[in-house]
């Protein structure tokens, strides 16, 4: 490289990465970490659920962690990067389903169709912890909180279609977008009023049915109106409450 | 302490100290750090991913007219001397292809905020050759005839009139920058460019009438024969003339580099004392009558758009100079033409010959460039801190850029800390201030940061800082 220029670069906030965990540890932020920490699971049992996990990635921005039709073997938990599924229909029109970030897990809706029935693409770099499913099943039988648990990713999962399939203006869902990425970093131990919007405009408005110009015309409104600041991909949520009552449901999580 | 409180103070002594080769930051990394290994391709990732962002930035075209009906002798362009308009139309052409190619690499929601048409002598196309490339721009950008936009473009007044200047605001222009340079008839002679006040005057009225927003002029120092009290002339009319910017430019004499100026006797130019002399005698005067200095090369009336930008902290570098809209993608056009989409520069081949092949087997005539890395992103923000706003406050840099300040840029502290014992800045726990000393020496305060300079092959390049 160049002489003199600096390489100690932290990136920070600007690329989350849940990577703190050890072989009795889990990663603060994993999805996993309180399911088996809280009941206080002994030394024999955590060390029992991280021989199931192996790290892979990194994956470059656009590739694929899995495709539509691939068998299911595993789960996988968002170390690091921002990933979405997707489907793409026979005129070859992709639907964007969700957007998955660091701690939170992709391929639950595999479970049944024993096959992935959607695309996983990373959007930036992303790293994952890899659960083998069949021993992950077979151990939950002996760990209820594990079962517990995963029940409770599975029932979440569910629930983030429905906000989509209503009606609500293009105000309702980016006010929506925004509070519930911002309670999803959150509850990983992220800043949720700071983060990076790290899926394209175009993947934006697909998620949220609206054309890419209103995105932008929304967000900057939005910004116009104080309730946010945005720089390049970097957001910040200045008045939550503005948002939520735009959003208009306590229940906005939108996915 | 904001720099359009502070008045530069101008110590001759000091500036000829200071006055080594060193690049303007016209863009961080500069010029000779593009490369080839940044192609058409990498251009097309850079414009696909300026368009995925939540709100893709306004777009900024630039378009470069190399032509010049008559050589001035002082130039360091790229261009071409013809009489004849029509030997344009072969350009013109390609240009037309590269607006076609380079237009739908941008989704059309974009509004097209600023332009810019810069030469060479981009008034040597007529108004029907102007109005088929504006009308280009329009079928393929979101351009705008109307409302908030700042269109501009530089006219050599000894080739346009009042007319010209009134059609051209039909087609959308809304600023002007003329080419004076000297009104010294012994320094016009000189530089084979001679030029009257009322040429010049008819320009400006005709731009004044038709409701362009800003008018600025040029004028260089360290021309050949160029005298104080000849300067001091030329200071007088262009305060009558009162155009809202002034950019006083120095004239760098390369003769290797540019062939028009081996017409330039060396033995007729000032000696460096004068040539500070003169830019003093500029400064003082403008200063006089009532404009602000922005930095580098550039005045405003404290009304300007310009000054505003530097008092609300909006203003920022650009290929230009200073620019009030700097969160642009800039979109380069023409031969030699330079684009910043995202974080990513690239420049068009620089010769004629290139930049019509590529365009010739349908492709995108980029023949250089480069991905600007965090360290690139991070250093860019500091020198145009300093260069925009003259201060610097690390603590709000550090947590804006996630980034430890003073153990980052340690060794850039100590060289900051020599300058400031020559009074150019000073430093305390959280802050770096550009002193009124150091407002006239601002590329060697900016240089501190540039991680590029430690190559010793690259300052015979630059051209001197004052």
């Amino acid at each position: 490289m160049q002489t003199g220029k600096s390489t100690e670069c932290s990136l920070g906030w600007l690329n989350p990465i849940a990577d703190d965990g050890d072989e009795l540890h889990f990663c603060s932020t994993c999805a996993f970490s309180d399911a088996c920490l809280s009941v206080g699971y002994g030394k024999g049992e955590l060390m029992a659920l991280h021989c199931l996990v192996e790290h892979v990635g990194p994956y470059r921005t656009g590739a694929h962690v899995f495709r539509t039709g691939n068998p299911f073997r595993a789960i996988y938990a968002v170390r690091a990067g921002t990933v979405k599924t997707c489907v793409v229909d026979k005129d070859g029109r992709e639907q964007v389903l969700g957007f998955y970030l660091p701690g939170e897990v992709i391929g639950l809706n595999a479970i049944y169709p024993d096959q992935f029935p959607c695309d996983a693409v990373a959007l930036e770099a992303a790293q994952f912890c890899r659960f083998s499913f069949p021993a992950m099943s077979a151990l939950a039988t002996r760990m209820p909180a594990l079962q517990a648990h995963l029940f409770r990713l599975l029932s979440k999962e569910l629930g983030t279609a429905t906000f989509l399939a209503a009606d609500h203006s293009a105000d309702e869902r980016m006010a929506a977008f925004l509070l519930d990425l911002g309670d999803r970093y959150r509850a990983r131990g992220f800043s949720g009023t700071h983060f990076r919007l790290s899926m394209a405009r175009g993947d934006i408005a697909n998620y949220l049915r609206l054309a890419a110009e209103t995105v932008s015309r929304v967000i900057g409104r939005f910004r116009n109106q104080g309730l946010i600041d945005i720089h390049g991909r970097s957001v910040t949520l200045l008045n939550c409450q503005g948002l939520r009552e735009l959003a208009k449901d306590e229940n906005y999580a939108a996915g | 302490m904001r720099t359009h409180d502070i008045l530069p103070e101008f110590d001759a002594a000091l500036i000829a100290r200071y006055d080594v080769a060193g690049p303007r930051y016209t863009s961080y990394p500069t010029a000779p750090q593009f490369h080839a290994g940044f192609t058409e391709d990498s251009l097309k990732a850079a414009a696909l991913a300026s368009n995925e962002e939540p709100v893709p930035r306004p777009l900024s075209v630039y378009v470069h007219v190399p032509f010049c009906f008559s050589p001035c002798f002082y130039c360091g362009c790229m261009r071409v001397i013809t009489r004849e308009v029509s030997k344009a139309d072969h350009y013109l052409e390609r240009l037309h292809r590269e607006i076609a190619l380079a237009g739908p690499m941008f989704d059309r929601d974009r509004p097209l905020q600023q332009l810019h048409f810069g030469g060479g002598t981009p008034n040597f196309l007529d108004l029907p050759r102007m109005t088929a490339v504006i009308e280009a721009l329009e079928r393929q950008f979101n351009y705008r005839r109307h409302g908030e936009r700042e269109y501009g473009i530089e006219i050599d007044p000894r080739f346009a009139d009042g007319r010209y200047i009134s059609e051209l605001a039909t087609l959308g222009f809304n600023r002007i920058s003329v080419g004076i340079q000297d009104f010294d008839p012994a320094v016009q002679a000189a530089v084979n460019r001679i030029q009257s006040v009322e040429q010049t005057r008819e320009v400006l009225d005709a731009a004044r009438a038709s409701g362009y927003g800003s008018a600025s002029v040029d004028l260089i120092y360290g021309l050949p024969r160029q005298t104080l009290d000849g300067f001091d002339r030329t200071l007088d009319e262009v305060v009558g003339l009162s155009p809202d910017r002034v950019a006083v430019y120095g004239y760098a004499h390369l003769p290797n580099l540019f062939k028009a100026q081996k017409h330039i006797e060396a033995a007729e130019l000032p000696d460096p004392a004068t040539r500070l002399a003169l830019f003093g005698r500029a400064f003082q005067r403008l200063r006089q009558a009532g404009y602000l200095y922005i930095g580098m090369d550039h005045f405003a009336k404290a009304d300007d758009e310009l000054s505003q930008a530097q008092r609300k902290r909006t203003l920022q570098r650009n290929f230009q100079g200073y620019s009030t809209h700097g969160e642009c993608d800039i979109v380069g056009l023409g031969v030699s033409a330079i684009s910043r989409i995202g974080d990513s520069y690239s420049q068009n081949a620089r010769d004629l010959i290139g930049y019509e092949a590529a365009l010739d087997a349908g492709r995108l005539p980029i023949a250089r460039g480069i991905q600007l890395d965090r360290d690139d992103i991070v250093r860019r923000a500091a020198i145009s801190e300093l260069m925009c706003h003259g201060e610097l406050d690390m603590a709000e840099f550090g947590e804006k850029h996630q980034l430890d300040f003073p153990r980052m840029f340690a060794a850039e502290l100590l060289r900051l800390d020599e300058q400031a014992s020559d009074g150019l800045v000073t430093r305390d726990e959280t802050t770096i201030r550009v002193t009124a000393r150091g407002r006239l020496l601002l590329r060697n305060v900016a240089m501190c940061f540039d991680a590029y300079l430690n190559q010793p092959s690259e300052s015979a390049r630059y051209s001197r800082t004052i």
